[in-house]
């Protein structure tokens, strides 16, 4: 059997000012992942998000790993994670003013 | 010692094999979905648009795509699903009347019989230390058919049938069916795309002596599963039958959305499963298994 694979889109076309985050995503069999993140539209200055962990897919701690939302249209930033249980999900942070509006998906593989 | 027909032998492998056992397909298996081997073809119901994402009707820009879940507690880890680790699992959003749909997408060879069977369960969210059976304010399964290109009739056909668990707090715990749509919505400007909201909640109608008491279990964790069987005759577009579990309901009043055949959409053979939340608490609909079968 090949490895299973799947690309998940977790958010679609949301918009995301102040602090937001994905749904829960559950993928216990996978050992790696990529979190990308696609900017449709934004304004206002950049904002950061921070890959979560969870042992419940309801109580959340910091993963460690962050990187930059994309600030443009149709920019991508992204993120790899390895080790992550079986939940995973980003938050953003934004400043004052500024909007993102998204399409998040996650790369997963067993 | 008598001959066997073809069709006992093939009962009778069936029957030996431990994956189809608990399974009565008819004489061709289209496709048997056990969810330990992964999506299997199952993916998000992504709404229509044309040109931006802005157009796509609010009930389906909440879609999400679903997930392998091994139904992990907070209070006793995994629980697995009813023959190994993984399930699919739909999860609607916390909000009351959130939905989440998975859909699988074929085309059919012969427009007769066709039967689904799905080992299926349901919970909320367990973010309270109760029991929560009102929380879940449904759970259920659609076809998405429509008629082949050069049949005397034209008909895009959508079978839907849930089990209402709880409205506004009610637990209602009985079995539906829907016979209408939304009108249908031009997106865009090429002429090429329209839309139509068939998930709306409006428009359920009970099914005669369809309520049901389905094993709920005593906290919010813990889940059992179920069997569901639902026969649908692709030649006359009419439901033939449902079973839940022990019981066998009446579907003499059954009838699917009915709708004009588009042009796109020739012998379409789709399936889905959802959820719908009626708290503000997520929903989640866990599949084991799905084997979906037909006389050709």
């Amino acid at each position: 059997m090949i490895p299973e694979s799947q690309a998940a889109v977790v958010a679609r076309n949301e918009t995301w000012t102040g602090s937001a985050a994905t749904e829960p995503y559950e993928a216990g069999w996978a050992r790696e992942a990529i979190v990308f993140v696609r900017a449709l539209k934004s304004a206002g200055a950049a904002g950061r998000a921070h890959v979560e962990l969870s042992p419940d897919g309801m109580n959340w701690a910091p993963e460690g790993t962050t990187f930059p939302l994309p600030d443009d249209g149709n920019r991508v930033t992204y993120a790899r994670v390895a080790q992550f249980g079986c939940w995973l999900r980003i938050r953003a942070e934004l400043p004052p003013g500024s909007s993102v509006t998204v399409v998040v998906t996650i790369h997963v593989k067993a | 010692m008598t001959a066997l027909s073809a069709d006992d032998l093939r009962r009778a492998m069936q029957h030996a094999d431990p994956r189809l056992s608990r399974f009565d397909p008819l004489s061709r298996i289209i496709c048997f979905d056990d969810f330990d081997r992964g999506f299997c073809g199952w993916t998000q119901l992504v709404g229509n648009y044309e040109h931006t994402l802005d157009a796509m009707l609010p009930g389906y820009a909440q879609h999400s795509q679903s997930m392998l879940s091994t139904l992990p507690a907070w209070d006793f880890g995994s629980h697995g699903s009813a023959d190994g680790s993984y399930a699919l699992k739909v999860a609607a959003k916390a909000y009351k009347g959130a939905q989440n749909v998975t859909i699988k997408r074929l085309t059919f060879r012969k427009r007769g019989p066709i039967r689904i069977e799905f080992y299926f369960t349901f919970k909320p969210e367990a973010n309270e230390l109760r029991l929560s059976e009102t929380d879940v304010r449904s759970i259920g399964f659609l076809y998405d058919l429509q008629t082949g290109d050069k049949d005397a009739d034209a008909w895009r056909v959508m079978p839907h049938l849930r089990f209402l668990n709880a409205l506004d707090g009610r637990h209602l715990q009985k079995w539906q069916f829907k016979r209408k749509t939304t009108p249908f919505k031009n997106l865009g400007t090429e002429n090429k795309t329209v839309t139509h909201y068939h998930l709306s909640p409006e428009d359920w109608e009970d099914i005669p002596g369809g309520e049901q008491k389905l094993c709920y279990n005593e906290i919010p964790t813990k889940v059992n599963w179920h069997y569901g069987c639902f026969d649908f005759d692709l030649a006359t577009m009419q439901a033939t039958g449902f079973r839940c579990n022990d019981r066998v309901f009446d579907m003499s009043t059954y009838e699917p959305i009915r709708i004009t055949g588009m042009r796109n959409l020739w012998c379409m053979l789709n399936f889905g499963f959802f959820v719908e939340s009626d708290t503000a608490k997520r929903s989640f609909l866990y599949l084991d298994s799905v084997c979906v079968s037909g006389d050709f």
